[in-house]
């Protein structure tokens, strides 16, 4: 079969990628654990784990439980910390074309600032998603994304310390995710992505105890793509800045749903667990779906829904 | 081996009887060789609910005119479980896999197996892999009552070819001994009859199990179960606490960790 005459090129302000599927942050272990189960060099772009200045060894046990068309995690932010990455991991990452971008976070602007010169002059990275919205960690980066003010600073911050694109990735858990994401690019921010995690929580009847061992975790999966949407949609049309979709992404129709509603670009995540070649297959089916719809480019399609009069 | 993902055809379901039932599935081949204590991923639906896969064991596995064949000994607990429960022969499931590390095998004998319930299920292929190189094993095969010791006979024909013998014991007494499976198993390690034991069970079990290994000086390994989001390493979802206070991943650091490799 010929490759259908489709560009799925897309620019996200400086950031230029072959096609908008990346894989998310944290279900994509460090990447190279799918190099022999999906195809990754036809991926877009690969997002690492949580990456902080120093190791972090992660929550006790039960870390994850199934909720209907779903999962809840409490990883604790688990990482090998950004050195070993940079040595260990990158270097493997390197051999595929996909892009990679580092998603970093830590406990203060200081820590944030120090990961962002760490990477600045690395030239296998090319971008930083800043994480502000992990709900998993009582002193993680739950206040930055919270509240708009520190969230400007922390990313002015992280603007001074390097040139590379910025991404800051959204939390639902805000009432307004919109007036954070326009603190981002007030901070300087070069693209938005939403969204993390919606905080949850699974009770077992039969023993009447939570089944994460830190109570409550990160919703994923199928079960949080409506919210996801709607955030997409109101950020990427009030911010106006480049948007990357996340959440429950799983099929060509969930990046239609996603590009429309304003999307440049998806990471999938958890439905990788179950299916681990997900992204790479979407790349195909995406070109192969515009190709049937006569649609030419992927980027005729960002924030083209049809909206009632 | 590294692992793929395989449209595996079910070739038969066997009910032990029910909860307890038996997988038949082709596999590619090489599988034939799996390390006892290895495990797959299977995906027990298209919808939403069940969604992950479910880890199971390879409890057998052989090499067939097509390549290879597997397979896997489950406990229908719920929805996951139960719907493989329904498959048929000729439907096929997606099986991820070879994942983890199994058992390390012995020099030399003879060692003892110590399985809890639906805990038997690697610990078949443990036994065959003993009975290959030589190696006399007596299984210890604890559950609630008779009906929890599935495949029961095909055991203790095992532990008997490998020179040994089979010690069952259930809770209310309907096989066996009366009682809890540590039981007999603590008489015989106290007499020194073995130099390396086996398990796979609930945690308590495993933890009760892990005390006497000190005990005794006896070294011994531990086939694990925790909650999986993936079972490759991707999603850091399957912690198990070490002795140093940093956690192992049970998927790939295990399923299968010296007992001294655990914080019980
Ligand atoms: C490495 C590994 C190997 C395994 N090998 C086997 C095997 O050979 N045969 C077999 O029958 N089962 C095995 N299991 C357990 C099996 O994966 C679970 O029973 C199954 O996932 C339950 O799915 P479910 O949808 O039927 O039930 P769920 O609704 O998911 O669970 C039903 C009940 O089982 C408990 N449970 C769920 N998952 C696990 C788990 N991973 N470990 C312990 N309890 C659990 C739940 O807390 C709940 O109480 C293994 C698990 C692991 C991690
Ligand atoms: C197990 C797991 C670990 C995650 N770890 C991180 C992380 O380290 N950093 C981060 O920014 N997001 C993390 N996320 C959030 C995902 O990147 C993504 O935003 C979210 O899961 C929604 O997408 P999905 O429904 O496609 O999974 C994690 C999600 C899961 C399920
Ligand atoms: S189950 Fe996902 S890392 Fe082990």
């Amino acid at each position: 079969m010929n490759a259908p005459a489709v560009d799925l090129a897309v620019a996200l302000g400086p950031l230029r990628l072959a096609n908008p599927i990346l894989t998310a942050s944290g279900t994509f272990g460090y990447g190279l654990e799918f190099a022999h189960l999906a195809d990754l060099a036809a991926l877009g772009g690969i997002v690492s784990k949580g990456l902080s200045v120093a190791p972090i060894r992660g929550n006790p046990p039960p870390r994850v439980c199934e909720t209907r068309g779903g999962m809840l995690n409490s990883i604790g932010l688990q990482n090998i910390g950004i050195e070993r990455f940079l040595a260990e991991v990158l270097p493997g990452l390197e051999r595929f074309p996909p892009r990679v971008i580092v998603n970093l976070f830590g406990v203060s602007v200081d820590e944030y600032v120090r990961l962002a010169e760490r990477v600045d002059a690395v030239s296998g990275v090319a971008a930083l998603e800043l994480n502000v919205s992990c709900p998993n960690v009582h002193s993680g980066g739950l206040e930055f994304g919270q509240d708009p003010e520190v969230l400007c600073a922390l990313v002015r911050a992280v603007r001074a310390a390097t040139g590379k694109p910025i991404v800051v990735k959204l939390s639902p858990n805000v009432t307004r995710p919109a007036e954070i994401g326009e603190a981002a690019k007030v901070g300087g921010a070069d693209i938005l992505s939403a969204i993390n995690t919606l905080l949850g929580m699974a009770i077992d009847p039969v023993t009447r105890r939570p089944r994460l061992a830190t109570v409550k975790g990160g919703l994923s999966g199928p079960a949080i793509k409506p919210v996801a949407l709607r955030v997409v949609f109101d950020v990427a049309r009030q911010v106006g800045l480049p948007v990357i979709g996340i959440g429950g992404i799983e099929t060509v129709d969930d990046v239609l749903e996603f590009l429309l509603a304003g999307a440049s670009a998806v990471q999938v995540g958890t439905a990788l667990f179950r299916d681990p070649t997900t992204a790479s297959r979407l790349v195909g089916e995406l070109a192969a779906r515009l190709a049937a719809d006569g649609v030419g480019s992927v980027r005729e399609l960002v924030g083209a829904v049809r909206l009632p009069a | 081996m590294l692992p793929s993902d395989h449209a595996a055809v079910v070739e038969r379901v066997v009910e032990h009887p029910l909860p307890y039932f038996s997988l038949l599935l082709d596999a590619p081949p090489g599988w034939a060789e799996l390390a006892a204590g290895q495990f797959v991923m299977v995906r027990a639906g298209d919808g939403l609910a069940p969604f992950l896969r479910r880890a199971f064991s390879v409890h057998d596995a052989s090499s067939s005119p097509a390549g290879a064949r597997i397979e896997l000994l489950i406990k229908a607990v719920g929805p996951g479980t139960r719907a493989l429960a329904g498959a048929r022969p000729g439907d096929r499931l997606s099986v991820l896999g070879p994942l983890g590390h199994g058992f390390s095998l012995p020099a030399e004998g003879p060692v003892a197996l110590v399985a809890g319930g639906i805990g038997s299920a690697p610990l078949y292929l443990l036994g065959r892999r003993l009975v290959e190189r030589g190696v006399r094993f007596d299984l210890f095969y604890g559950g609630r009552g008779r009906a929890d010791l599935p495949c029961l006979e095909r055991f203790a024909a095992l532990a008997r070819r490998s020179g040994g013998r089979l010690v069952a014991t259930t809770e209310d007494g309907s096989a066996g001994e009366r009682g809890l499976v540590t039981g007999p198993f603590e008489r015989s390690l106290a007499a020194g009859e073995f130099r390396f034991f086996y398990a796979c069970g609930p945690m308590g079990l495993l933890a009760r199990l892990a005390a006497l290994s000190a005990a005794h000086g006896v070294a011994g390994e531990a086939a694990l179960e925790t909650a999986m989001g993936c079972g490759f390493g991707a999603c850091l979802g399957c912690a198990v606490p070490r002795p140093d206070g940093r956690f192992a991943l049970c998927c790939q650091d295990g399923p299968v960790f010296p007992f001294s490799e655990v914080a019980w």
